[in-house]
């Protein structure tokens, strides 16, 4: 695998030049043994293209976030820049000792202790026996876990096992960092330690890939972005104008008018922000304009439009009828509506919005229509909210808090 | 700093980067070793009980019930003599045809030279050979049997032994990932091998019984000549047949082979696996 690359520009630490990866779907089992035996590749027909043609460089010290959605090729990428599967064609040059961190732990045994872990776990990320003597009690210190060192790890909390394991994988030297979804395990505090952790290595010149879905972590931890769609690169950029242009996308690919019906035609549905900028991205501390602009032809006016939050794991976190506000009514011909949600109240993540339009307790003339999706990041610079990475909880509301100079019990108040 | 070119090109055996990874093979044995009888009573012991028993059982039908005459060496020795290599083979045959598959998981989440898995399942299978070894070391000084003038040949029968396990559990290894059909033929190569390697008869009740086409066949399995090996270096029994040297040379092709085809999978197993 190490050959002499022909051409390196010069500050490029890794170059990423025309890379594909396919997938043949199924029929793995099919093929004779005598096949397989003169050629591990089954011929088959129908081919996914994870990579298509991915092209880009990446300089040193930099740190790339890497968006897209679900099935976008961002886990093959990082797997082919981890040299654990091989590209169908194309290639990467890299200068300088990879360490990837795609998933925490990766063969920790239930059995072993934790100290023999760390030299388990070590090794298999590549470090020698005395690379990990000299960084064992950085490790240990870093992972809180100095009681249980000689515990088998089966008897930790799944909080100390995360710890342990990321605190071996952070204590690499090694000149590239490529770090998949791994803060999505652990709590909030440790997420934090480990982002400080990969934002050092940053300082000290290492260049981070990042792979994120939450867009909060990569705005802090990353200046460039690439947005992978369908396994082609459809943004490289800066990272703030990559996570608008992903988000923008959004909305283009519903179509709405498969929905529409006799009754009621649905024109433009957008979100904005105070200042009245069209977003999909927004920070906690502004509010949110829903608008939806729609028509009425029937002379029987629905009484009931609702706009339903839906997070990621599929949870309804809201539903708010316009029906609520006794003092308005639609009338026939167009009509715009706009639902307020307040600053301060969602937790960060993206969310998913349908609408609905119909008579209450009757029936739906539009039903669970899905408009777009709404990201809300906490945001690093908004100095009145102490959370710069999601709480837990579904909300995350700012609630009024007090402190009184005499100390008061329940009989005060009878 | 080091320079990669990652692309779709396969790779040679990259014996440097092997090296590098050597940390590895120790880890992933010891961590065989240690979780092999943890939470077992008699822990470590059962190194000691499995062999001994099926030493004891082969005695008892082969020595005892068959007659089998082995000249002037005690029958119960000739037998744990022949366990010695055959143990060995099994254990690595049996463990690295899964090994790769029970690896996934790291498997498809971080590289290293994917060879160190059936490799490592080697290493520990060494562990077993020392304690048969002892065994067999137990039972000369108490039948009071003198060690060969031919133990300088043993090296040379160890080396060939590990080779053609290596050359079997690679081949397994990989084998499996595609071929899930080889979980269920292993054990059954397992059970046929013991008697079809002279463990607790002498090679030439083959050898006579057998038609001359016949007795290449069975040559042609690589541990009757190291089995026929350890005998003569160790209890100076009948020296090595002729025929042997087809037992060592489909050892050394199944070696060869056997990382030849490694090398050709190794950058899809990832995907397959």
């Amino acid at each position: 695998m190490v050959k002499l690359p022909t051409s390196f520009s010069m500050s490029s630490i890794i170059e990423i030049q025309n890379l594909s990866k396919h997938y043949s779907l199924g029929h793995e089992s099919r093929g004779t043994l005598r096949e397989v035996l003169s050629n591990f590749n089954s011929n088959n027909d129908d081919i996914f293209k994870a990579l298509d043609e991915v092209s880009f460089n990446v300089e040193k010290g930099e740190s790339v976030g890497i968006i897209g959605g679900n099935g976008a090729g961002k886990s093959t990428l990082l797997k082919v820049l981890s040299k654990i599967t091989k590209p169908t064609s194309g290639r990467v040059l890299i200068e300088g000792r990879v360490t990837s961190l795609l998933e925490v732990g990766t063969g920790f045994h239930p059995e072993l202790t934790g100290r023999e872990n760390i030299f388990l776990n070590g090794s298999i990320l590549g470090m020698n026996k005395q690379e990990i003597k000299s960084k064992f009690d950085a490790i240990v210190a870093f992972s809180g876990v100095e009681k249980f060192l000689d515990t088998p790890v089966k008897h930790y909390s799944s909080g100390m096992y995360v710890r342990l394991a990321f605190a071996v994988a952070a204590h690499l030297d090694s000149e590239i960092l490529i770090v998949d979804e791994v803060l999505a395990v652990g709590d909030a505090e440790f997420q934090k330690k480990c982002l400080g952790m990969m934002k050092n290595s940053e300082q000290s010149g290492r260049t981070v890939l990042f792979v994120s879905h939450s867009f909060a972590a990569i705005r802090q931890l990353c200046t460039k972005g690439i947005w992978l769609d369908q396994g082609q690169v459809k943004f490289d950029g800066e990272i703030n104008k990559c996570i608008d242009a992903y988000s923008k996308s959004f909305q283009s690919n519903q179509t709405l008018e498969s929905n529409e019906s006799d009754e009621v035609v649905l024109g433009e549905i957008f979100a904005i922000n105070a200042k009245s900028q069209s977003l999909k991205s927004f920070s906690n501390g502004e509010s949110i304009q829903l608008v939806a602009n729609l028509k009425i032809n029937s002379q029987e006016i629905p009484d009931t439009v609702q706009f339903r939050f839906v997070d990621i794991s599929g949870q309804v976190v809201f539903v708010s009828n316009h029906s609520d506000q006794k003092t308005i009514t639609m009338k026939k011909g167009w009509n715009c509506l706009k639902m307020i949600v307040p600053a301060y109240l969602l937790n960060e993540g993206v969310y998913s919005i349908y609408m609905g339009i119909g008579f209450h307790s009757i029936r739906w003339i539009v039903r669970e229509l899905k408009v777009f999706d709404l990201e809300i990041h906490f945001s690093p610079m908004n100095l009145d909210f102490a959370s710069v990475n999601k709480r837990a909880g579904v909300f995350a509301p700012m609630l009024e808090w007090q402190i009184d100079d005499q100390i008061r019990t329940e009989s005060d108040y009878d | 700093m080091s320079k990669t070119v990652i692309d779709s090109s396969s790779d040679s055996i990259n014996l440097k980067e092997l090296s590098h990874y050597k940390e590895l093979f120790w880890m992933l044995a010891l961590r065989d070793f240690k979780i092999r009888y943890a939470q077992t009573f008699l822990g470590v012991l059962w190194a000691l009980i499995q062999p001994a028993v099926t030493i004891l059982i082969l005695y008892m039908v082969f020595g005892r019930f068959a007659q089998v005459e082995t000249g002037q060496i005690h029958h119960l020795l000739f037998t744990a003599v022949g366990l010695l290599p055959w143990t060995y083979f099994s254990y690595v045959m049996q463990n690295s045809g899964n090994s790769i598959i029970a690896a996934q998981a790291m498997v498809k989440k971080v590289y290293f030279p994917r060879i160190i898995i059936p490799v490592s399942k080697a290493l520990v299978g060494l562990i077993d050979f020392g304690i048969n070894a002892l065994i067999v070391v137990v039972l000369m000084f108490v039948l009071k049997q003198n060690v060969s003038g031919n133990i300088w040949a043993l090296p040379f029968f160890i080396v060939i032994g590990i080779l053609v396990s290596l050359g079997i559990g690679i081949w397994l290894s990989a084998l499996t990932i595609r071929f899930r059909d080889f979980q269920y033929v292993v054990p059954f190569m397992v059970q046929i091998g013991l008697y079809l390697t002279p463990t607790a008869y002498p090679s030439e009740f083959a050898i006579k019984q057998l038609p001359e086409w016949a007795s290449y066949l069975y040559f042609l399995n690589p541990m009757v000549g190291i089995v026929e090996g350890f005998r003569w270096s160790i209890l100076d029994c009948q020296s090595p047949q002729s025929l042997s040297y087809l037992s060592f040379t489909m050892a050394f092709i199944l070696f060869i082979s056997s990382v030849y085809y490694f090398k050709k999978i190794d950058g899809k197993i990832a995907d397959i696996v």
